[in-house]
Protein backbone atom coordinates (compact mmCIF):
# COMPACT_ATOMS: atom_id res chain seq x y z
CA UNK A 1 0.00 0.00 0.00
CA UNK A 2 0.80 3.45 0.19
CA UNK A 3 0.48 6.78 -2.17
CA UNK A 4 0.43 4.88 -5.56
CA UNK A 5 -2.62 2.90 -3.97
CA UNK A 6 -6.14 4.42 -5.54
CA UNK A 7 -9.06 5.36 -3.73
CA UNK A 8 -12.50 5.15 -3.78
CA UNK A 9 -15.34 6.84 -2.04
CA UNK A 10 -18.69 4.28 -0.81
CA UNK A 11 -21.78 6.22 0.17
CA UNK A 12 -24.15 3.85 2.82
CA UNK A 13 -21.35 1.78 3.34
CA UNK A 14 -22.75 0.69 6.73
CA UNK A 15 -24.25 -2.28 5.48
CA UNK A 16 -25.49 -4.43 2.38
CA UNK A 17 -23.74 -3.79 -0.74
CA UNK A 18 -21.86 -0.58 0.19
CA UNK A 19 -20.11 -2.57 2.89
CA UNK A 20 -18.70 -4.99 0.57
CA UNK A 21 -17.64 -2.87 -1.94
CA UNK A 22 -15.82 -0.80 1.53
CA UNK A 23 -14.19 -4.81 2.15
CA UNK A 24 -13.59 -5.72 -1.41
CA UNK A 25 -11.82 -2.60 -2.23
CA UNK A 26 -10.08 -1.79 0.95
CA UNK A 27 -9.04 -6.32 0.93
CA UNK A 28 -7.47 -4.83 -2.60
CA UNK A 29 -4.99 -2.73 -1.00
CA UNK A 30 -7.50 0.74 -1.82
CA UNK A 31 -7.76 3.75 0.17
CA UNK A 32 -11.26 4.00 1.47
CA UNK A 33 -13.84 7.07 2.51
CA UNK A 34 -17.11 4.74 3.60
CA UNK A 35 -19.72 7.18 4.01
CA UNK A 36 -22.74 6.28 6.55
CA UNK A 37 -25.32 8.72 8.09
CA UNK A 38 -24.50 7.38 11.55
CA UNK A 39 -21.00 6.40 11.75
CA UNK A 40 -21.60 5.55 15.87
CA UNK A 41 -23.60 2.81 14.05
CA UNK A 42 -21.21 1.29 11.81
CA UNK A 43 -19.73 -1.08 13.43
CA UNK A 44 -19.26 -3.63 10.66
CA UNK A 45 -17.69 -1.07 8.57
CA UNK A 46 -15.55 0.28 11.72
CA UNK A 47 -14.12 -3.46 12.29
CA UNK A 48 -13.17 -3.69 8.55
CA UNK A 49 -9.42 -4.21 7.55
CA UNK A 50 -7.43 -2.01 5.65
CA UNK A 51 -7.43 1.75 4.90
CA UNK A 52 -10.84 2.73 5.53
CA UNK A 53 -11.80 6.12 6.92
CA UNK A 54 -15.75 6.56 8.16
CA UNK A 55 -17.02 10.22 7.05
CA UNK A 56 -20.71 10.80 8.33
CA UNK A 57 -22.90 12.00 5.31
CA UNK A 58 -26.31 11.55 4.52
CA UNK A 59 -26.83 11.97 1.12
CA UNK A 60 -30.27 13.23 1.57
CA UNK A 61 -29.34 16.42 3.02
CA UNK A 62 -27.68 19.05 1.32
CA UNK A 63 -25.63 20.43 4.13
CA UNK A 64 -24.44 16.94 5.23
CA UNK A 65 -23.32 16.71 1.75
CA UNK A 66 -21.40 20.12 2.30
CA UNK A 67 -19.61 19.07 5.56
CA UNK A 68 -18.59 15.85 4.39
CA UNK A 69 -16.95 17.76 1.71
CA UNK A 70 -15.32 19.69 3.51
CA UNK A 71 -13.94 16.95 5.76
CA UNK A 72 -12.45 15.14 2.65
CA UNK A 73 -11.18 18.22 0.87
CA UNK A 74 -9.57 18.12 -2.35
CA UNK A 75 -8.10 14.55 -1.48
CA UNK A 76 -8.17 12.85 -5.26
CA UNK A 77 -11.01 10.00 -4.99
CA UNK A 78 -10.18 7.76 -8.52
CA UNK A 79 -13.64 5.88 -7.89
CA UNK A 80 -17.00 7.05 -6.28
CA UNK A 81 -19.96 4.99 -6.00
CA UNK A 82 -23.30 6.00 -5.39
CA UNK A 83 -24.49 3.11 -3.40
CA UNK A 84 -26.63 4.63 -0.92
CA UNK A 85 -30.57 3.95 -1.47
CA UNK A 86 -33.98 3.66 -0.02
CA UNK A 87 -36.75 1.48 -0.10
CA UNK A 88 -39.69 3.05 0.85
CA UNK A 89 -41.23 0.41 2.61
CA UNK A 90 -42.94 -2.61 1.11
CA UNK A 91 -46.08 -1.76 0.24
CA UNK A 92 -46.05 0.42 -3.02
CA UNK A 93 -49.20 -0.94 -4.90
CA UNK A 94 -51.26 1.14 -6.73
CA UNK A 95 -53.48 3.09 -4.18
CA UNK A 96 -51.24 3.06 -1.25
CA UNK A 97 -48.65 5.28 -2.39
CA UNK A 98 -47.37 7.09 0.64
CA UNK A 99 -46.33 10.93 -0.77
CA UNK A 100 -44.07 11.79 1.88
CA UNK A 101 -42.43 8.54 1.89
CA UNK A 102 -42.17 9.13 -2.18
CA UNK A 103 -40.79 12.49 -1.23
CA UNK A 104 -37.91 11.16 0.88
CA UNK A 105 -36.96 8.21 -1.20
CA UNK A 106 -36.84 10.44 -4.61
CA UNK A 107 -34.58 12.96 -2.59
CA UNK A 108 -32.01 10.09 -1.30
CA UNK A 109 -32.22 8.18 -4.66
CA UNK A 110 -32.63 10.42 -7.52
CA UNK A 111 -30.81 14.23 -5.98
CA UNK A 112 -28.25 12.66 -3.32
CA UNK A 113 -26.71 11.53 -6.30
CA UNK A 114 -26.35 13.90 -8.29
CA UNK A 115 -25.89 16.66 -5.25
CA UNK A 116 -23.01 14.06 -4.29
CA UNK A 117 -21.97 13.93 -8.01
CA UNK A 118 -21.49 17.79 -8.11
CA UNK A 119 -20.04 17.75 -4.34
CA UNK A 120 -17.11 15.84 -5.17
CA UNK A 121 -16.54 15.94 -9.25
CA UNK A 122 -13.27 18.03 -8.41
CA UNK A 123 -12.06 15.21 -6.66
CA UNK A 124 -12.83 12.86 -9.40
CA UNK A 125 -11.10 15.36 -11.89
CA UNK A 126 -8.05 15.36 -9.48
CA UNK A 127 -8.13 11.26 -9.15
CA UNK A 128 -6.55 9.02 -11.83
CA UNK A 129 -9.19 6.46 -12.31
CA UNK A 130 -12.16 9.35 -12.85
CA UNK A 131 -15.06 6.58 -12.14
CA UNK A 132 -18.42 7.86 -11.21
CA UNK A 133 -20.90 4.69 -10.39
CA UNK A 134 -24.48 4.53 -9.15
CA UNK A 135 -26.25 1.44 -7.79
CA UNK A 136 -29.62 1.53 -9.56
CA UNK A 137 -31.82 -1.51 -9.92
CA UNK A 138 -33.02 -3.14 -12.98
CA UNK A 139 -36.57 -2.19 -11.07
CA UNK A 140 -35.67 1.21 -12.32
CA UNK A 141 -36.35 0.12 -16.28
CA UNK A 142 -39.33 1.43 -17.55
CA UNK A 143 -39.01 -0.92 -20.69
CA UNK A 144 -38.74 -4.34 -18.45
CA UNK A 145 -41.23 -3.11 -16.35
CA UNK A 146 -44.07 -6.38 -16.60
CA UNK A 147 -45.51 -6.01 -13.89
CA UNK A 148 -46.10 -2.77 -12.01
CA UNK A 149 -46.05 -1.69 -8.50
CA UNK A 150 -43.67 -0.30 -6.42
CA UNK A 151 -43.90 3.16 -7.02
CA UNK A 152 -42.01 5.27 -4.59
CA UNK A 153 -38.78 2.90 -5.82
CA UNK A 154 -39.50 2.04 -9.13
CA UNK A 155 -39.70 6.07 -10.20
CA UNK A 156 -36.56 6.57 -8.02
CA UNK A 157 -34.51 4.32 -9.97
CA UNK A 158 -35.94 5.16 -13.44
CA UNK A 159 -35.09 8.94 -12.24
CA UNK A 160 -31.78 8.44 -11.33
CA UNK A 161 -30.51 6.75 -14.54
CA UNK A 162 -31.87 9.79 -16.30
CA UNK A 163 -29.60 11.80 -14.05
CA UNK A 164 -26.69 9.74 -14.44
CA UNK A 165 -27.04 9.68 -18.28
CA UNK A 166 -27.11 13.10 -18.57
CA UNK A 167 -23.78 13.67 -16.15
CA UNK A 168 -22.15 10.85 -18.48
CA UNK A 169 -22.81 13.29 -21.05
CA UNK A 170 -21.58 16.42 -19.33
CA UNK A 171 -18.75 15.24 -17.57
CA UNK A 172 -17.25 13.31 -20.88
CA UNK A 173 -14.85 16.27 -21.93
CA UNK A 174 -13.55 15.97 -18.21
CA UNK A 175 -12.71 12.20 -19.06
CA UNK A 176 -15.04 11.20 -16.34
CA UNK A 177 -16.77 7.59 -17.18
CA UNK A 178 -19.99 7.23 -15.41
CA UNK A 179 -21.46 3.87 -14.60
CA UNK A 180 -25.29 3.46 -13.91
CA UNK A 181 -25.16 -0.43 -12.25
CA UNK A 182 -28.04 -3.03 -11.18
CA UNK A 183 -26.40 -4.83 -8.40
CA UNK A 184 -28.54 -8.05 -8.68
CA UNK A 185 -31.15 -9.31 -6.15
CA UNK A 186 -28.87 -9.68 -3.44
CA UNK A 187 -28.63 -10.86 -0.05
CA UNK A 188 -29.02 -7.49 1.76
CA UNK A 189 -31.40 -6.00 4.56
CA UNK A 190 -33.34 -4.50 1.21
CA UNK A 191 -33.29 -8.27 -0.91
CA UNK A 192 -33.92 -10.52 1.95
CA UNK A 193 -31.91 -13.41 3.32
CA UNK A 194 -33.27 -15.81 0.24
CA UNK A 195 -32.22 -13.43 -2.76
CA UNK A 196 -30.21 -15.45 -5.33
CA UNK A 197 -27.08 -13.52 -5.50
CA UNK A 198 -24.54 -12.65 -2.33
CA UNK A 199 -22.83 -9.47 -1.61
CA UNK A 200 -19.64 -10.52 -2.56
CA UNK A 201 -20.53 -12.26 -6.05
CA UNK A 202 -22.35 -8.77 -6.86
CA UNK A 203 -19.79 -6.27 -5.99
CA UNK A 204 -17.07 -8.23 -7.46
CA UNK A 205 -18.79 -8.52 -10.69
CA UNK A 206 -19.60 -4.62 -10.13
CA UNK A 207 -16.34 -3.64 -9.45
CA UNK A 208 -14.91 -5.20 -12.88
CA UNK A 209 -17.62 -3.14 -14.73
CA UNK A 210 -16.45 -0.08 -13.37
CA UNK A 211 -12.87 -1.04 -13.97
CA UNK A 212 -13.59 -1.98 -17.61
CA UNK A 213 -15.83 1.05 -18.91
CA UNK A 214 -14.47 3.16 -22.07
CA UNK A 215 -15.87 6.00 -23.33
CA UNK A 216 -17.86 4.61 -25.73
CA UNK A 217 -19.87 2.40 -22.54
CA UNK A 218 -20.05 5.28 -20.11
CA UNK A 219 -23.50 6.06 -19.10
CA UNK A 220 -24.96 2.88 -19.99
CA UNK A 221 -27.50 0.47 -17.65
CA UNK A 222 -25.52 -1.73 -16.55
CA UNK A 223 -26.38 -5.85 -15.14
CA UNK A 224 -23.87 -7.21 -12.32
CA UNK A 225 -22.50 -8.97 -15.03
CA UNK A 226 -21.86 -6.33 -17.47
CA UNK A 227 -24.78 -7.07 -19.48
CA UNK A 228 -26.31 -3.59 -20.75
CA UNK A 229 -30.05 -3.23 -19.89
CA UNK A 230 -33.04 -1.19 -21.17
CA UNK A 231 -33.85 2.17 -19.92
CA UNK B 1 -70.54 14.46 -24.81
CA UNK B 2 -67.61 13.08 -23.16
CA UNK B 3 -66.10 15.04 -19.77
CA UNK B 4 -62.20 16.08 -19.92
CA UNK B 5 -60.32 17.01 -16.94
CA UNK B 6 -57.03 19.21 -17.55
CA UNK B 7 -54.47 20.01 -15.10
CA UNK B 8 -52.54 23.30 -15.15
CA UNK B 9 -54.65 24.94 -17.59
CA UNK B 10 -54.86 28.46 -17.12
CA UNK B 11 -52.05 28.79 -19.38
CA UNK B 12 -49.76 27.09 -22.62
CA UNK B 13 -50.42 23.71 -23.27
CA UNK B 14 -53.30 22.99 -20.78
CA UNK B 15 -55.61 26.29 -21.63
CA UNK B 16 -55.16 25.47 -24.83
CA UNK B 17 -56.48 21.44 -24.63
CA UNK B 18 -59.37 23.38 -22.49
CA UNK B 19 -60.21 25.81 -25.89
CA UNK B 20 -60.34 22.63 -28.08
CA UNK B 21 -62.33 20.16 -26.14
CA UNK B 22 -65.00 22.96 -25.58
CA UNK B 23 -65.14 23.61 -29.03
CA UNK B 24 -65.50 20.00 -29.44
CA UNK B 25 -68.75 19.98 -27.03
CA UNK B 26 -66.82 18.23 -24.33
CA UNK B 27 -67.66 18.99 -20.12
CA UNK B 28 -64.48 20.25 -19.72
CA UNK B 29 -63.06 20.41 -15.73
CA UNK B 30 -60.20 22.98 -16.05
CA UNK B 31 -57.56 22.61 -13.10
CA UNK B 32 -55.27 25.46 -11.80
CA UNK B 33 -53.64 26.41 -8.75
CA UNK B 34 -55.35 29.74 -8.14
CA UNK B 35 -58.72 29.67 -10.34
CA UNK B 36 -59.66 33.69 -9.21
CA UNK B 37 -56.55 34.69 -11.55
CA UNK B 38 -57.09 31.71 -14.19
CA UNK B 39 -58.32 34.63 -16.28
CA UNK B 40 -57.25 33.38 -19.57
CA UNK B 41 -59.87 30.46 -18.77
CA UNK B 42 -62.55 32.85 -18.17
CA UNK B 43 -63.00 33.75 -21.31
CA UNK B 44 -62.96 30.59 -22.84
CA UNK B 45 -66.30 30.28 -24.37
CA UNK B 46 -68.55 27.47 -23.14
CA UNK B 47 -68.15 27.90 -19.79
CA UNK B 48 -65.33 25.04 -18.87
CA UNK B 49 -65.90 24.23 -15.06
CA UNK B 50 -62.61 25.93 -13.15
CA UNK B 51 -61.47 24.02 -10.12
CA UNK B 52 -58.71 24.88 -7.81
CA UNK B 53 -55.86 22.21 -7.53
CA UNK B 54 -52.23 22.42 -6.21
CA UNK B 55 -50.77 19.38 -7.32
CA UNK B 56 -47.95 18.83 -5.43
CA UNK B 57 -50.30 18.55 -2.70
CA UNK B 58 -52.09 15.34 -1.94
CA UNK B 59 -54.30 17.06 0.20
CA UNK B 60 -55.47 19.43 -2.79
CA UNK B 61 -56.13 16.67 -4.54
CA UNK B 62 -58.25 14.92 -2.12
CA UNK B 63 -60.16 18.06 -1.72
CA UNK B 64 -60.51 17.98 -5.88
CA UNK B 65 -62.08 14.18 -5.55
CA UNK B 66 -64.68 14.98 -2.68
CA UNK B 67 -65.55 17.69 -5.04
CA UNK B 68 -65.94 15.55 -8.11
CA UNK B 69 -67.29 12.67 -6.22
CA UNK B 70 -69.64 10.39 -8.14
CA UNK B 71 -68.95 12.16 -11.87
CA UNK B 72 -67.73 10.33 -14.42
CA UNK B 73 -64.31 11.25 -16.22
CA UNK B 74 -63.60 10.26 -19.36
CA UNK B 75 -59.93 11.46 -20.32
CA UNK B 76 -57.64 12.68 -17.74
CA UNK B 77 -55.04 15.21 -19.10
CA UNK B 78 -52.34 15.34 -16.61
CA UNK B 79 -50.35 18.46 -18.35
CA UNK B 80 -49.21 20.32 -15.00
CA UNK B 81 -45.95 20.54 -14.70
CA UNK B 82 -42.91 23.05 -13.87
CA UNK B 83 -39.47 23.28 -15.12
CA UNK B 84 -37.41 24.80 -12.81
CA UNK B 85 -34.68 26.93 -12.58
CA UNK B 86 -31.00 26.42 -13.66
CA UNK B 87 -30.22 22.28 -14.83
CA UNK B 88 -26.49 22.87 -15.25
CA UNK B 89 -24.35 20.25 -13.74
CA UNK B 90 -23.01 22.15 -11.32
CA UNK B 91 -25.60 24.69 -10.07
CA UNK B 92 -28.61 22.35 -9.32
CA UNK B 93 -30.80 23.80 -6.65
CA UNK B 94 -31.68 20.59 -4.37
CA UNK B 95 -35.17 22.17 -2.81
CA UNK B 96 -36.29 23.44 -6.31
CA UNK B 97 -35.37 19.85 -7.45
CA UNK B 98 -37.87 18.63 -4.99
CA UNK B 99 -40.44 21.12 -5.97
CA UNK B 100 -40.30 19.60 -9.19
CA UNK B 101 -40.62 15.86 -8.64
CA UNK B 102 -43.91 17.03 -6.46
CA UNK B 103 -45.15 18.33 -9.50
CA UNK B 104 -44.61 16.14 -12.23
CA UNK B 105 -43.88 12.57 -10.83
CA UNK B 106 -46.33 12.50 -7.37
CA UNK B 107 -48.89 15.01 -8.42
CA UNK B 108 -49.77 12.63 -11.41
CA UNK B 109 -49.46 9.75 -9.35
CA UNK B 110 -52.06 10.63 -7.39
CA UNK B 111 -54.63 12.37 -9.50
CA UNK B 112 -54.93 8.44 -10.32
CA UNK B 113 -54.50 7.10 -7.71
CA UNK B 114 -57.31 9.55 -6.07
CA UNK B 115 -59.93 9.67 -9.30
CA UNK B 116 -60.05 6.76 -10.25
CA UNK B 117 -63.76 5.82 -9.32
CA UNK B 118 -64.43 8.82 -11.47
CA UNK B 119 -62.11 6.90 -14.04
CA UNK B 120 -63.61 3.90 -14.38
CA UNK B 121 -67.19 5.75 -14.27
CA UNK B 122 -66.32 7.69 -17.57
CA UNK B 123 -66.85 5.61 -21.02
CA UNK B 124 -63.47 6.62 -22.51
CA UNK B 125 -61.45 5.24 -19.58
CA UNK B 126 -58.28 6.96 -20.38
CA UNK B 127 -55.53 8.99 -18.91
CA UNK B 128 -52.73 11.04 -20.65
CA UNK B 129 -49.32 12.57 -19.26
CA UNK B 130 -47.97 15.53 -20.50
CA UNK B 131 -44.15 14.46 -20.48
CA UNK B 132 -41.17 15.71 -23.01
CA UNK B 133 -38.71 14.18 -25.12
CA UNK B 134 -36.18 15.46 -22.32
CA UNK B 135 -37.57 12.09 -20.34
CA UNK B 136 -36.60 9.72 -22.76
CA UNK B 137 -33.12 8.50 -21.22
CA UNK B 138 -32.02 6.44 -24.41
CA UNK B 139 -32.90 9.56 -26.44
CA UNK B 140 -30.87 11.96 -24.55
CA UNK B 141 -27.81 12.81 -26.23
CA UNK B 142 -27.44 16.60 -25.02
CA UNK B 143 -26.87 16.05 -21.09
CA UNK B 144 -28.41 18.91 -18.56
CA UNK B 145 -32.02 19.42 -17.62
CA UNK B 146 -31.59 18.23 -14.17
CA UNK B 147 -34.22 18.81 -13.10
CA UNK B 148 -36.72 18.17 -15.80
CA UNK B 149 -35.79 15.06 -17.60
CA UNK B 150 -35.18 12.82 -14.46
CA UNK B 151 -38.44 14.33 -13.82
CA UNK B 152 -39.99 13.31 -16.63
CA UNK B 153 -38.23 10.08 -16.93
CA UNK B 154 -40.17 9.35 -13.41
CA UNK B 155 -43.68 10.06 -14.40
CA UNK B 156 -43.25 8.02 -17.41
CA UNK B 157 -42.23 5.23 -15.16
CA UNK B 158 -45.34 5.85 -13.36
CA UNK B 159 -47.49 5.31 -16.16
CA UNK B 160 -45.99 2.18 -17.04
CA UNK B 161 -47.04 0.94 -13.91
CA UNK B 162 -50.15 1.97 -13.97
CA UNK B 163 -50.94 0.90 -17.20
CA UNK B 164 -49.67 -2.43 -15.93
CA UNK B 165 -51.59 -2.41 -12.78
CA UNK B 166 -54.93 -0.50 -14.32
CA UNK B 167 -55.00 -2.98 -17.76
CA UNK B 168 -57.76 -4.99 -15.78
CA UNK B 169 -59.74 -2.18 -15.19
CA UNK B 170 -59.77 -1.11 -18.52
CA UNK B 171 -58.47 1.62 -17.83
CA UNK B 172 -55.33 3.25 -21.10
CA UNK B 173 -52.56 5.05 -19.63
CA UNK B 174 -50.04 6.77 -22.06
CA UNK B 175 -47.30 9.77 -21.80
CA UNK B 176 -47.26 12.19 -24.53
CA UNK B 177 -44.88 14.67 -25.91
CA UNK B 178 -46.04 17.33 -27.05
CA UNK B 179 -43.41 18.59 -29.20
CA UNK B 180 -41.41 21.89 -28.52
CA UNK B 181 -43.85 24.04 -27.99
CA UNK B 182 -44.37 27.80 -27.97
CA UNK B 183 -45.67 28.58 -24.46
CA UNK B 184 -43.64 30.17 -21.13
CA UNK B 185 -42.34 27.19 -20.62
CA UNK B 186 -41.28 26.36 -24.40
CA UNK B 187 -40.08 29.56 -25.40
CA UNK B 188 -40.71 32.15 -27.95
CA UNK B 189 -38.23 30.09 -30.48
CA UNK B 190 -40.50 26.89 -30.74
CA UNK B 191 -41.57 25.87 -33.86
CA UNK B 192 -45.05 24.45 -32.45
CA UNK B 193 -48.32 26.31 -31.58
CA UNK B 194 -50.05 25.32 -29.20
CA UNK B 195 -52.65 24.99 -31.38
CA UNK B 196 -50.63 22.22 -33.42
CA UNK B 197 -49.57 20.72 -30.85
CA UNK B 198 -52.37 20.15 -28.98
CA UNK B 199 -54.61 19.34 -32.49
CA UNK B 200 -52.40 16.56 -32.93
CA UNK B 201 -52.20 15.48 -29.07
CA UNK B 202 -55.80 15.15 -29.10
CA UNK B 203 -55.60 13.25 -32.62
CA UNK B 204 -53.29 10.61 -30.70
CA UNK B 205 -55.38 10.45 -27.99
CA UNK B 206 -58.34 9.64 -29.82
CA UNK B 207 -56.67 6.73 -31.36
CA UNK B 208 -55.64 5.16 -28.18
CA UNK B 209 -56.64 1.67 -27.50
CA UNK B 210 -56.28 -0.23 -24.10
CA UNK B 211 -53.19 -2.16 -26.43
CA UNK B 212 -51.37 1.23 -26.63
CA UNK B 213 -51.41 1.25 -22.90
CA UNK B 214 -47.81 2.14 -21.11
CA UNK B 215 -46.50 3.74 -24.29
CA UNK B 216 -44.73 6.99 -24.59
CA UNK B 217 -45.47 8.62 -27.88
CA UNK B 218 -44.70 11.43 -29.52
CA UNK B 219 -47.34 13.90 -30.67
CA UNK B 220 -47.16 13.32 -34.07
CA UNK B 221 -47.77 10.08 -34.05
CA UNK B 222 -44.77 7.32 -33.20
CA UNK B 223 -43.33 6.06 -30.41
CA UNK B 224 -40.46 7.64 -28.39
CA UNK B 225 -37.98 5.28 -26.66
CA UNK B 226 -37.15 4.98 -22.76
Amino acid sequence: MGDSMPTVMVTGANRGIGLEFARQYADAGWTVIATCRNPGRADALKALAGDVTVQAMDVGDPASIRAAKKGIGDAPIDVLINNAGLLGGRDQAFGATDYDTMGEVLRVNVIGPLAVAEAFVGNLEAGKGKRLATVSSRIGSIAENGSGGRYIYRPSKAGVNAVMKSVALDLAGQGILVAILHPGHVQTDMGGPKAPVSPADSVAGMRAVIDGLTPETSGHFFNYDGAVIAW
Amino acid sequence: MPTVLVTGSNRGIGLEFVRQYVAEGWRVIACCRRPDSGTALKVVGGNPRIEGLELADPASIHDLAVRLSGEAIDLLVNNAGVYGPDQTFGKTDYSAFEAVMRSNVLGPLAMVETLLPNLEKGGMKTVVAVSSTWGSIGGNKWGGHYLYGPSKAALNMVVKAQAIDLKDKGITLAAISPGWVRTDMGGEGAPLTAQDSVADMRTRIAELTLADSGSFISHAGGSIPW
